[in-house]
């Protein structure tokens, strides 16, 4: 769909590689830029059985092309100012005057003026301006920063992180809007432009919800303010493993029926009298008000019920339950089966798994891809498509560093 | 952006001619978050969005907490949009959501798999008048497979997908994160990134089409990184605390006052960590000597660097790390983040002025420097009913002129 539409990806980590492995999924070439040193997830653990590159790397930089830069700025700008010039779209992690540096202050002028056709996807971790913008950022700090981590483990214990690495794969996410989005604008404009995107802004996006929140309620009630002070919130104990339930569905001031049934067939018609339950089961479960309270009173009959027995009843009844699963039961359940996300794909006789592009479109064909580029490893290829001849390259790239090797 | 952005004045409603999708049209009948929040977004990006509310109420409208009588959550996740009630299961409402699909770009719809088709508003209906429409369905767990009829919500799904499963303490099981809806916020963003896609491919080929979002997908796409570690490296993250799973030191360190979040993701960072803690030998421990080793040999690292940040107060790790190149920071709340410079000064957080008073909502993700895009306050329920209807019989009216005199 994107076919012919040359990106360079000159960005480590998670965010700009996945926002680079979706578009190129959609059609577009990406050519991956490192520095000499290579991509920083190529060090990340665990490695993939038969080499040294960490797995997530490879997940997230199929289908690339890498070209790895020289040390040198003078030879690296050689490289990477015509390679950017061809290029449709450039996505970076790197500070403005980190570009400068390697010769693309003047590109990446024009393309935020609108004066080219370049688009340039510019991502950070604590935005453009302010006080922070050059400093150094991660995931782990990032979610510390915009509340995040207060919405696990116990007030005043250690910190816990979410396990996902959301700041990151949101970015991602949004720098593809940004890119489509560039995209649609400039097909009618004929003008590029730049979008600035940072991990602490994306994840503040995607708090909205709690962001209004804490605006100025009339009370302090529920789980978008009180939350952070909540216990853990760990499940409904049964015989075996713990579940989430929730009951009062989400249309209408007074949601839907179900509960009653439910609680006289787990025999806990005493719940019908409790003033701390509705007739739905809105204020008794899920996040209800008094769920704290009568936890307990529920567990104690969810005992005679394994997990997916009690979620199959509370189903049964209306309502909405699941067993807290490990992923990888997630990955090989039937109804994670039947949507095929996890897919397959050989390349030297290697067979990998991969999880698929998350949608189903119903005509747009993705390209399934499955190698990532050694480092360096189409640095020749790349400079002769951009017109410079191995004797220029080779001449650029002055002693002793790794250029890659196409043979 | 000009400096009056920062002053504390709300934004107040104003549509974007400027912005990306400017001229778009979208409906979106869909209540609760992920769906909502992906017409709000596609708002954002310049779209013109009516949002389609059932005769009962968005259940949002009385979501915990109320502000001046309107749930919160309401206000959040209908920004950029105007409201109208349509009744689907009447032919009168019916008739009404296929006007307006007939002029729309894109319909956005999160009923449970099959409802939308047996009100008789399902893709292939409104295709037949429509074939440039970009349909999105939004689903729990998808519209094939067992559980395609099962009631979800961003809970059900943190535990159903594993999300919960990467959280805790070492050696719990689990601990599903209490700031709910953030699962919904992830099935929009995949929604918007896939809308957007088929959008550009109707550029090329004249054709909309389906497209089909499920909270599960969206789910394991918030996993990507530790999905590709099981799936390519065959190691699955258990609840660690604060610790990475791909990288150490990735973690929360307890100060003299409190705690310091530090990582070390490059091998420089590495050296320059060990500098920063005034330890320059560590670098060169074998056990430490590259980042794998360092996550395989965490707890030795950590006995090693805890009494040592343990001496002094987290704003001297802040100096010294930031001093060092190494990425460091403090937990914040609502309260200290809100207005902290580096948020306000990136136009981070939102404040708008809605008809039940000031709220702060998340800022638009993307910053773009020719189209640039607002957040614009939440429509009144019904608010926009009359002028809606108005317009699109005017419209519907024009169009048959227009037909019969060609």
């Amino acid at each position: 769909m994107l076919d012919g539409l040359r990106i360079v990806e000159f960005a480590e980590g998670v965010a700009g590689p996945l926002a680079g492995l979706r578009l190129s999924e959609l059609g577009a070439d990406v050519v991956k830029v490192e520095r000499s040193s290579g991509d920083y997830m190529r060090g990340a653990y665990p490695t993939a059985p038969g080499g040294t590159d960490g797995a997530a790397f490879i997940d997230l930089n199929r289908g690339k092309r890498s070209v790895a830069l020289s040390e040198s700025p003078a030879a690296a700008a050689a490289l990477l100012q015509p390679l950017v010039e061809r290029a449709g779209v450039l996505i970076t992690d790197q500070q403005d005057d980190a570009l400068s540096v390697l010769g693309l202050a003047g590109i990446i002028a024009a393309s935020e003026r609108g004066e080219s056709r370049l688009i340039h996807i510019s991502i950070s971790p604590w935005g453009r301006r302010g006080p922070l913008s050059s400093r150094k950022g991660s995931e782990l700090t990032a979610q510390a920063m915009t509340g995040y981590t207060r919405y696990l483990g116990v007030q005043g214990e250690p910190a816990r992180r979410l396990g996902a690495d959301v700041a990151s794969v949101g970015t991602g996410t949004f720098a593809v809007q940004a890119v489509l989005a560039a995209l649609y604008s400039r097909a009618r404009t004929g003008k590029g432009q730049r979008v600035d995107l940072s991990l602490c802004n994306s994840l503040l996006a995607m708090k909205s919800i709690h962001l209004a929140a804490q605006s100025n309620p009339d009370k302090y009630e529920g789980p978008r303010v009180g939350g952070a002070y909540y216990p853990p919130e760990l499940g409904w104990k049964t015989k075996d493993e713990p579940v989430f339930m929730a009951f009062g569905g989400s249309v209408g001031p007074t949601g839907r029926a179900g509960w009653v049934d439910f609680v006289k067939e787990v025999g806990l018609e005493k719940l019908l009298e409790d003033p701390r339950c509705d007739k739905n089961g809105r204020i008794s479960t899920g996040h209800g008000a008094h769920v704290h309270e009568l936890r307990e009173v529920y567990e104690e009959a969810f005992t005679n019920y394994s997990g997916e027995q009690l979620a199959d009843l509370i189903r049964k009844h209306r309502g909405n339950a699941s067993v807290y699963q490990r992923v990888d039961r997630t990955l090989t359940h039937p109804q994670t089966e039947a949507l095929a996300i996890v897919c397959e794909a050989e390349t030297n006789g290697q067979v990998r798994k991969f999880r698929r592009f998350p949608t189903r479109f119903g005509r747009l064909q993705l390209k399934t891809l499955a190698r990532p580029p050694g480092l360096g490893e189409h640095t020749h290829e790349i400079a002769k498509e951009v017109g410079i001849a191995a004797h220029e390259l080779a001449a650029l790239k002055g002693s002793g560093e790794n250029a890659g090797d196409d043979a | 952006m000009s400096d009056a952005r920062h002053a504390s004045s709300p934004v107040t409603g104003a549509t974007n001619d400027r912005a990306p999708l400017a001229g778009l049209k979208v409906l979106d009948v869909s209540i609760m978050a992920a769906g909502p929040w992906t017409a709000a977004l596609l708002g954002m990006l310049g779209a013109d969005v009516i949002k389609v509310e059932p005769p009962a109420g968005d259940g949002t409208r009385w979501a915990l907490p109320i502000q001046n009588g309107m749930g919160t959550n309401f206000m959040a996740m209908n920004v950029n949009k105007k409201d109208i009630t349509l009744d689907l299961k009447s032919d009168e409402g019916r008739a009404h959501a296929l006007t307006l699909a007939r002029g729309a770009d894109i319909v956005v719809q999160n009923f449970r798999a099959g409802v939308m088709e047996r009100l008789g508003l399902g893709y292939e209906v409104m295709r037949e008048t429509n074939p440039r429409l970009v349909y999105c369905s939004i689903s729990g767990f998808g519209e094939s497979g067992p559980l395609r009829h099962a009631g979800c919500s961003d809970p059900i799904m943190q535990a159903f997908s594993g999300f919960a499963r990467l959280n805790g303490a070492p050696g719990e099981a689990l601990d599903a994160f209490r700031f709910t809806g953030f699962i919904d916020l992830s099935t929009a963003a995949v929604a918007v990134e896939s809308i957007l896609a088929a959008l550009i491919d109707r550029e090329r080929t004249g054709c909309g089409q389906e497209v089909r979002v499920s909270m599960l997908e969206a789910s394991l796409e918030m996993q990507s990184t530790r999905v590709a570690e099981w799936l390519l490296g065959g190691e699955l993250m258990r609840p660690n605390g604060s610790a990475a799973a791909a990288f150490a030191p990735d973690r929360a360190y307890p100060s003299l006052d409190r705690e310091i979040f530090v990582s070390v993701c490059r091998e420089s960072e590495w050296r320059a960590f060990c500098r920063a803690l005034d330890m320059p030998c560590l670098a060169d421990d074998p056990r430490f000597a590259t980042n794998p080793l360092r996550v395989r040999n965490r707890a030795e690292l950590d006995g090693i660097v805890e009494p040592v940040v343990a001496q002094r107060p987290a704003i001297w790790w802040l100096r010294v790390f930031g001093r060092n190149d190494i990425a460091c920071g403090l937990a914040h709340d609502f309260e200290t983040f809100r207005y902290h410079q580096q948020i306000v000064e990136n136009d981070m957080v939102a404040p708008i002025a809605t008809p039940w008073g000031e709220v702060v909502v998340g800022g638009v993700p993307w910053h773009f420097s020719e189209t640039p895009c607002a957040v614009t306050p939440p429509p009144r329920p019904d608010e926009h009913t009359a002028e809606i209807l108005a317009t699109a019989s005017a419209d519907a009216k024009t169009a048959e002129e227009v037909g019969s005199d060609a």
